[in-house]
């Protein structure tokens, strides 16, 4: 390796003088990284803490005893603790608590006996030791950590508002959580809200009843204990509820994390973009060194150690970018999460190892990879012969053919796995991916054939300088395909997710319409908008429907049940409302299925995505734990809704009331007499609620609007990404064409000599760059619009169970369009500036 | 100084102790407080405890009792409690001590504020209640101790006038007929880990109301006092299973009645508390409280004869000396276990041994409650027989102070 040196002091010249696109590589490689990671430590950010809470309120439960409808009377604990030789058992009433006295703070709310709790948790009130009798009090005290106490400057004694389902409650600081000895983090503790059982049940107005009861018990002992329980009890494993709710929000991030991969993507192409130039624009020197005794496979090193250099510098920035974009996008995931599954509070991001480990294995990998082609090629330059740019080029010509075929192989391949009967999401998208890379190998291809249309016809519109222009780009084909392919992927990306968003969109607006049909819809306040359990104030509901004008009401009813399948969304309503059919059914005949659930107690109706999600169809049985035991019911119908992608199971009202003991309503639905204005109603309706409960209460037009803007909001992060990803791309072709712009240095030289004026030359670079986007364009288009049908009707339905409406807007198409032109005109002048920026420099020089 | 038991006020201390160790134990990792923890708590809680018996009804002078109403809670007063011990023999002669003790104490004052009236129900909890459970097995010279808590609520913990029953949770003392007014026999159950008692408490001796009437002073202070009732000899049988096995047993039991509001003297440290049933079909309950000299600052004694009537003595009647000792391996805590117990005006002089050293509870608060033997002479009778002793403040520094 005596010649080592002098390579390495070559390759440092030549990365020196290239800064631009040196640096322009490294930002791509840093925002492809930075974009992964960041949707990592979201994801992981959200799913620690996640765990962190459930962990901290299971403590050492092993399991839960359960009722059926989500609460079990006192009854069943007082007489497990007064029967002697039964396993450890503690109650606990729990539930979720806003506070005015901090916007966007939703607090756990952890109602526990401490004469029970030791066996199952620590939390230890740091300080002063906590007066039983002032836990016990009737006055609600309750703990909280250390540093939510500080934040809210409460002291001991002061009192904290909270804001529970819309009723106004508080408690009295009576001790701190935390402390070393616990060793309970404070991003643990953070949310939580301990009180005595008896104030929880006061908080949440449940005099007779517990949420659960925990249990710590061997196999055998929870069959005994099974022995023991009534009717409409069951003891069930204590991660059954965790890992139900971790698994809610799997395929949501799951999602997420291939769209991230997709940055990643683009940002490789770049990569291999500023290799191929650097290996070609050195082939002459490359050459000499082989001359002089270096070897091949010295310089395969000396380029991927050069690819290396990029990938890791890269790769850091990504990762410290990635940290930051992280927080911006931990906050869009934990709404997201908020809105459409559980409470969750994320009050640190955690940077796990294995997310900064996985960015580095992506990021250098992914430049490792890209590098190999552009080195493997480098060895191939002779010491005898110094090979020509145009002898390359016109290899590449003659490849083409055959990148299409790989090309067309690897779509193919995609495409079968895509309609294969799968499931699995992964699959789905490595298929996406096999699509995706096999369209980008048409490219070479397809630029020859369009060029070879569009030269004569630029000819004759923008004369020689255009027609060279359109020339140049399969003249440097290695080159403009790259970068082609590159803003083609962005650019169809943006067209994809576009439609899909917006097909999404237009099948919700159009289910809306069709189960939105009373005038005004009275809700409380739910911390988790799809979720809707919270209840209305029961003397509050008789009072609203006997409002002046109310001429007809349905209310609805939605709780967690165990069901043979696992914890689903049970709604039950009441089938008043006869005017026409509100479900359109994936299958089966409507008027029957309507007749069945309204005569027969043991008729359901589940959701689509519940029955994708479930494998079950019409006429399938169904077993949900009721207060009176396990009931069968049949599957009467499948429904279209896409109010949540757990899915839901419908229930009449009267069939709910024979199986649950609860008569509890979690939203009214009024029609309006025509004689009364809706507003006035709405007035009346607040009234009533007064201070009682505050409650939401929309106009049709309203609920419309506000479901819309959930939806909206759910589709942020997916925007972002998708801009993350033009983001990339553009960064993409800014640097294939400045490597072009470069190569093409000398050429200008010469055709500035000759009479090529400044003009003339923007106006090749105009028409080249232009052209370049508009191939790109066009081949996006039905790129996008393939990829939109695979998220619509691959991806979603295997996710979510969907079934959506492919809805094409074309201003959605126009604007990829223009989108891809503009990014390649502007990628085009701005490397345009640079060179000539770096020509006057010269010229100074010299 | 007058008369009357001060018996377990170390208990009554402890009781509250308990509450407020136990908000703390509660959330704590470690099931045991320490005894540095118990004794700064209790230092604590003996100040906290002194001003703090507002709102509680205090025994101010001898009452009429009211049965069956009395052998239910007093929640007007700050603490009660319900204590059975005895001496029990199985196949073999296989001799069992056993201690069985309910506790109840107050939360907070009787009625309470306005605020307060409409939350009374369900599981607003105003009492505590907690019990103790320990036997020894003298052959085998096992002792096992067990302990639980619950809040007085939600019918968790508590007790019952009519069929008369006082309970925690599974441990529970109940009367088997469920007869208005006929407290017994009564059913004691109680069961732990591997430890399981079932005993069926007969009528024997008549009631014996302790001090005056009943009203049992504490100290000088008005209203240190407690009402203070005893069944001192109890024919007892049922079954005793330990590791699983069964064993039968017969023997007495001893059981009080104590409830009050009152608290203990600053200058005390700790008591020494004897109950004794000799072969001669007496019963002698005595007990000092001890000064930080160790010097018996206060005591009461009764003598129940055959025929169930009661003798009373003074301060200065009955002289106990301890002659040996014991050093606990776990607390480090010196208890005497032997004593010599003398009382001229009865030519009495007994020797009262432990029947094993080891009977440290090893609960939340260090004591010792142990079964003993007694030898010794009677108004020129021989007589033996067996007994319990309960010693407290023997621990590092004392438990209260």
């Amino acid at each position: 390796m005596l010649v080592a040196p002098l390579l390495w002091r070559a390759s440092l010249r030549y990365l020196r003088q290239h800064r631009w696109l040196l640096s322009l590589s490294v930002v791509g490689v840093a925002l492809g990284v930075a974009v992964v990671v960041a949707i990592d430590l979201a994801n992981s950010s959200a799913r620690t803490a996640f765990a962190l809470s459930s962990e901290t309120v299971t403590g050492k439960t092993t399991h839960q005893i359960i009722g059926g409808g989500g609460s079990l009377p006192d009854s069943v604990y007082v007489r497990l603790r007064t029967t002697a030789g039964m396993p450890t058992t503690a109650p606990a009433v729990d539930g979720f608590a806003a506070t005015p006295a901090r916007e966007g703070l939703t607090f756990q709310v952890l109602g526990v006996d401490p004469l029970a709790e030791q066996p199952f948790r620590s939390f230890v009130p740091s300080g002063e030791s906590l007066d039983l009798g002032q836990f016990f009090s009737p006055t609600s005290t309750g703990l909280i950590s250390v540093k939510t106490a500080e934040e809210l400057a409460l002291q001991l004694g002061d009192r904290l508002p909270l804001d529970i389902e819309g009723v106004a409650r508080e408690v009295t600081i009576g001790g701190y959580l935390g402390g070393s000895e616990t060793g309970q983090s404070d991003a643990a503790l953070a949310n939580l809200l301990v009180v005595d059982i008896n104030t929880a049940k006061q908080l949440f107005d449940m005099p007779a009843s517990l949420t659960r009861i925990d249990v710590i018990a061997s196999e055998e002992e929870v069959q005994q204990l099974r022995a023991v329980l009534p009717d409409g009890v069951d003891i069930v494993a204590a991660s059954t509820r965790s890992e139900t709710l971790a698994q809610m929000t799997r395929a949501f991030e799951l999602n997420l994390s291939a769209l991230s991969l997709l940055a990643l993507v683009v940002g490789m192409f770049l990569t291999y973009n500023t290799m191929n130039f650097s290996v070609v624009q050195r082939r002459p020197l490359i050459g000499r060194m082989r001359a002089l005794g270096v070897t091949r496979r010295e310089v395969f090193w000396l380029v991927l150690a050069e690819a290396l250099f990029i990938g890791a510098v890269g790769t850091l920035l990504g990762l410290l970018l990635g940290v930051l974009l992280g927080r911006g996008l931990v906050q869009l995931v934990t709404r997201t999460i908020n809105d459409l599954y559980y409470v969750l509070s994320v009050r640190e991001m955690s940077v796990r190892p294995l997310t900064l480990f996985k960015g580095i294995a992506l990021g250098v990998g992914a430049t490792l990879v890209s590098a190999w082609m552009p080195a493997r090629s480098a060895t191939r330059s002779s010491p005898s012969t110094v090979l020509r740019r145009s002898a390359e080029e016109t290899e590449v010509k003659a490849m083409a053919p055959r990148l299409a075929l790989v090309g067309l192989v690897l779509g193919l391949g995609g495409a079968l796995l895509l309609v294969a009967p799968s499931r699995s999401i992964i699959i789905s998208y490595a298929a996406l991916f096999l699509v995706l890379i096999g369209f980008a190998l048409l490219v070479p291809v397809s630029v020859v054939g369009i060029t070879g249309i569009l030269r004569p016809l630029a000819g004759s519109v923008t004369g020689a300088v255009g027609r060279m222009g359109v020339a140049g780009i399969s003249g440097s084909l290695s080159r403009t395909s790259v970068a082609i392919a590159a803003l083609m992927i962005a650019v169809a990306a943006t067209i994809g997710v576009g439609v899909m968003v917006s097909s999404f969109r237009t099948t919700v607006v159009v289910w809306l319409n069709n189960v939105l049909r009373a005038d005004v819809y009275i809700q409380p306040p739910n911390l988790v908008f799809r979720s809707g359990e919270a209840e209305l104030v029961p003397s509050l509901v008789e009072a609203i429907r006997d409002i002046d004008g109310v001429s007809a009401s349905y209310g609805i009813r939605h709780v967690e049940v165990m069901t043979s399948v696992g914890l689903s969304q049970l709604s039950a309503t009441e089938t008043r409302e006869t005017r026409g059919s509100m479900f359109a059914y994936t299958d089966g005949d409507p008027e029957a299925i309507r007749d069945a659930f309204r005569n027969d107690d043991n008729t359901v109706l589940v959701s689509e995505a519940y029955a994708w999600r479930h494998g079950l169809t019409r006429g399938d049985s169904l077993t949900i734990f009721t207060d009176r035991g396990d009931v069968t019911f049949l599957v009467g119908g499948v429904y279209y809704d896409y109010a949540s992608d757990q899915g839901a199971i419908l229930i009449r009202r009267l069939a709910y009331e024979n199986y649950f003991d609860d008569r509890g309503y979690s939203g009214l639905a009024l029609y309006v007499a025509d004689d009364r204005p809706i507003d006035e109603v709405i007035g009346e309706v607040q009234e009533t609620a007064g201070a009682t409960q505050q409650i939401l209460v929309r106009s049709n037009r309203e609920l419309r609007r506000f479901s819309l803007d959930v939806f909206d909001r759910t589709f942020t992060i997916t925007s972002v990404l998708r801009l993350l990803a033009v983001v990339v791309a553009f960064v993409g072709v800014l640097s294939a064409l400045m490597s072009l712009q470069l190569e093409r240095e000398r050429e200008f030289r010469v055709l500035r000599a000759v009479g090529l004026t400044k003009r003339q030359q923007r106006r090749y670079v105009a028409v080249q760059t232009g052209t370049m986007g508009a191939i790109a364009g066009a081949l996006a288009i039905p790129l996008g619009l393939l990829l939109a049908w695979v998220l619509i009707f691959v991806i979603n339905r295997r996710s979510f169970g969907w079934t959506l409406q492919m809805d094409i807007t074309p201003i959605i198409l126009v604007q990829a369009a223009l989108l891809s032109i503009a990014a390649a005109l502007l990628a085009g002048f701005a490397a345009l500036l640079l060179l000539n920026k770096r020509g006057e420099a010269d010229g100074e020089q010299q | 100084m007058s008369s009357s038991s001060t018996r377990r006020w170390f208990l009554w201390a402890a009781a509250v102790l308990a509450a407020v160790a136990l908000a703390s134990l509660v959330y704590t990792r470690n099931a045991q407080v320490t005894p540095e923890q118990s004794s700064s708590q209790g230092l604590q809680l003996a100040e906290a405890l002194g001003g703090d018996t507002t709102g509680y009804t205090k025994a101010l002078a001898p009452r009429a009792f009211d049965f069956p109403r009395d052998h239910a809670a007093h929640n007007d007063y700050k603490i009660e409690w319900w204590y059975f011990t005895g001496n029990l023999t199985g196949e073999g002669g296989r001799a069992y001590g056993y201690q069985f003790t309910i506790f109840r104490s107050a939360l907070r004052p009787p009625g309470g504020t306005a605020a307060d009236s409409d939350n009374s129900a369900g599981w607003a909890a105003d009492q505590l209640y907690f019990a103790h459970l320990a036997v020894a097995d003298i052959e085998s010279r096992t002792f096992r101790s067990f302990e639980k808590f619950s809040r007085g609520a939600a019918g968790l913990a508590g007790s019952r006038i009519e069929g008369f029953k006082v309970w925690v949770e599974d441990w529970s003392a109940e009367s088997v007929n469920r007869q208005p007014g006929e407290f017994f026999p009564l059913r004691v159950q109680a069961s732990d880990e591997d430890l399981s008692l079932d005993l069926l408490l007969e009528e024997g001796k008549p009631i014996v109301l302790q001090g005056d009437r009943g009203f049992s002073r504490k100290g000088g202070g008005v209203g240190q006092a407690s009402y203070y009732y005893s069944f001192t000899s109890i024919p007892t049988s049922g079954v005793i299973e330990t590791d699983g096995a069964k064993h039968d047993v017969v023997g007495k039991s001893w059981m009080d009645r104590e409830w009050s509001t009152s608290l203990l003297d600053d200058g005390q440290v700790g008591w020494d508390w004897f109950s004794l049933q000799l072969d001669s079909e007496q019963e002698l309950m005595y007990f000092r409280l001890r000064d930080g000299d160790g010097n018996a600052s206060w005591s009461d004694g009764t003598l129940v004869g055959p025929d169930g009537s009661s003798r009373h003595f003074e301060t200065s009647d009955i002289v106990v000396s301890p002659t040996e000792t014991w050093t606990s391996p776990r607390s480090g805590a010196t208890y005497p276990i032997a004593w010599q117990l003398e009382i001229p005006d009865l030519d009495a002089n007994l020797e009262i041994t432990a029947a094993m050293p080891n009977q440290e509870l090893d609960v939340s608060v260090t004591y010792w409650e142990g079964s003993v033997r007694v030898v010794g002479s009677l108004r020129g009778r021989q007589v033996g027989g067996r007994g319990y002793v309960e010693l407290t403040g023997y621990g590092e520094g004392g438990a209260i102070r």
